[in-house]
């Protein structure tokens, strides 16, 4: 019997409208992952002058970044998971990857979304500006840095399956990240936290993203950074994908 | 169209989880055109065997072949020859009924226009209702967008898990004629329920399930024929007739399962 199996490309535009209007119509938690990185830029004004246009910039991404990758990214496949959207897309002929690569994705753009607004409200609010190649490789960080991040959430639904531990430990994760990365980074909490905050997950992609907007200043620091932050990825990718279980049951 | 030509079969399909043996050797067929009605107390291994169909769960040993592909040598094949309805179906709840449907005919590879969508939930009475969100709905409304959804790149197998769970009468008389219109057209369906009425209204032949073993495998009215006289039967049967759910509690025992 003569079975049509549908093009991919029909199948993932299908997918990928789908997951864009989910996300437009939860636009109130996205506009909560780009309101974070701005209240930073506006409210650290004064930490310009300490820490220069760099750092501010590096941390309101960084934290974008977390927000979409942990709150964003780990809750919605949580939900999914649980009310079985993942398994009726399951016994339609569609390979798990692209399920799984539609929502990445969406989450993708809200990175360069979040990367966009951060450039616009550092250039007109705080005066940063940057050359045109600093941009750039910032947008490249910022897409590198993300996917430590989703990766990251990836592996919290891989490990934990019930929705409202996935919700709270994402938070969790979150804060711990806000404190270490920022407090620790900046040096409030001294100089062993700052080392701890440098090579987390959350320091060595702003290392990674402040090495990007000022590329003259681009070290070896800079490049060690990039490279654990690779590691960081793909260890939680493997867990997060290995772990993962389409449903609750 | 031959209706003896076998749409679904699985040979000695065996499923664990962990050290539990769930589905012992199970082998039935599912003809063009024919209501196959999978019965079985809770934990009998209904639903292990429909999700080993629906591609849902690695099985052990056995094979299983719909519409003349197997469904571990080529999956997407044997899951385009399917249209299933699970048990707790669930959609995007941010998603209307039109977008639902839209997205469902792409996953299917069909370029049906909104005109062509509207037109398939006019046919279920739900044309007003388009712009609706699934949750919106009611139990009897959700169903029939699930089956629009199971049925919309006209499969040559239906699988329907309990389709008619908390419905009232009136919803699950319509959707029997919905299921029955299926069969008409010369889809093979196979489902499972509990309701005895129901398998003895609609299924033209069932499986009883128990333990993870096929027990039996007839039409409702040879089942009852052949065991109409065995003193078990006769035990459990209620005013003094015999019916399938006699046989059936009489097959498969009166304990409650959990």
């Amino acid at each position: 019997m003569e079975i049509n199996i549908p093009k991919s490309s029909t199948v993932f535009s299908s997918l990928l409208r789908a997951d864009f209007t989910t996300q437009w119509r939860n636009r109130r938690s996205a506009v909560l992952a780009l309101l974070v990185p701005i209240i930073i830029l506006i409210s650290w004004k004064g930490v310009i002058k300490l820490f220069g246009g760099a750092f501010v910039l590096s941390s309101a991404i960084a934290l974008g970044l977390v927000a979409i990758g942990l709150m964003g990214y780990s809750n919605s496949v949580a939900r999914d998971r649980d009310k079985g959207i993942f398994q009726r897309l399951r016994v339609a002929p569609i390979p798990g990857w692209a399920i799984m690569i539609s929502r990445l994705t969406v989450q993708l753009t809200m990175i360069l979304l979040v990367t966009l607004c951060v450039f616009i409200t550092g250039y007109y609010v705080d005066g940063i500006h940057l050359s045109a190649v600093g941009y750039l490789l910032t947008v490249i960080s910022a897409l590198v840095g993300g996917a430590v991040y989703l990766s990251l959430g990836q592996m919290i639904v891989g490990l934990i399956k019930n929705p409202e531990t996935v919700n709270s430990t994402s938070r969790l994760v979150y804060f711990a990240f806000i404190i270490t990365g920022m407090l620790g980074g900046l040096g409030v909490l001294g100089d062993q936290a700052k080392e701890i905050a440098k090579w987390s997950p959350y320091g060595t992609v702003q290392t990674m993203l402040a090495g990007s907007l000022q590329p003259d200043l681009w070290h070896n620091e800079t490049t060690m950074a990039l490279l654990v932050t690779l590691g960081y990825t793909l260890i939680f990718a493997f867990m997060g994908i290995k772990k993962f279980k389409w449903n609750t049951r | 169209m031959n209706h003896h030509e076998q749409i679904l079969k699985v040979e000695g399909l065996n499923v664990y989880y962990g050290t539990t043996h769930a589905v012992q050797n199970v082998s039935f067929d599912v003809k063009r055109g024919e209501i196959f009605g999978l019965l079985g107390p809770n934990g009998a291994g209904k639903t292990s065997t429909l999700s080993a169909i629906e591609g849902l769960l690695n099985y052990h040993s056995g094979s299983i072949s719909v519409a003349g592909h197997n469904n571990r040598e080529k999956p997407l094949h044997a899951k385009a020859a399917l249209g299933v309805q699970l048990q707790s179906t669930s959609f995007q709840p941010e998603l209307t009924i039109l977008e639902i449907l839209q997205l469902y005919a792409g996953i299917y590879g069909l370029s049906l226009g909104k005109a062509e969508l509207m037109n398939k939930l006019h046919d279920i009475k739900l044309a007003d209702a388009a712009n609706k969100k699934f949750g919106q709905l009611s139990g009897g409304q959700q169903q029939r967008v699930s089956l629009v959804i199971a049925t919309i790149h006209t499969p040559q197998l239906v699988l329907l898990d309990e389709p008619t769970t908390g419905l009232d009468p009136q919803s699950r008389r319509q959707l029997w004629e919905r299921i029955e219109g299926i069969r008409e057209k010369g889809h093979g369906v196979l489902l499972t329920t509990h309701s005895m009425e129901e398998a003895q209204s609609v299924c033209d032949r069932i499986g009883i399930i128990d333990h993870g073993k096929v027990i039996e495998v007839n039409t409702p009215e040879a089942l009852i024929e052949k065991h109409r006289n065995e003193p078990e039967v006769i035990r459990v049967s209620r005013k003094g007739r015999i019916t399938l759910e006699d046989v059936f509690i009489a097959l498969t025992g009166t304990e409650i399962r959990s």
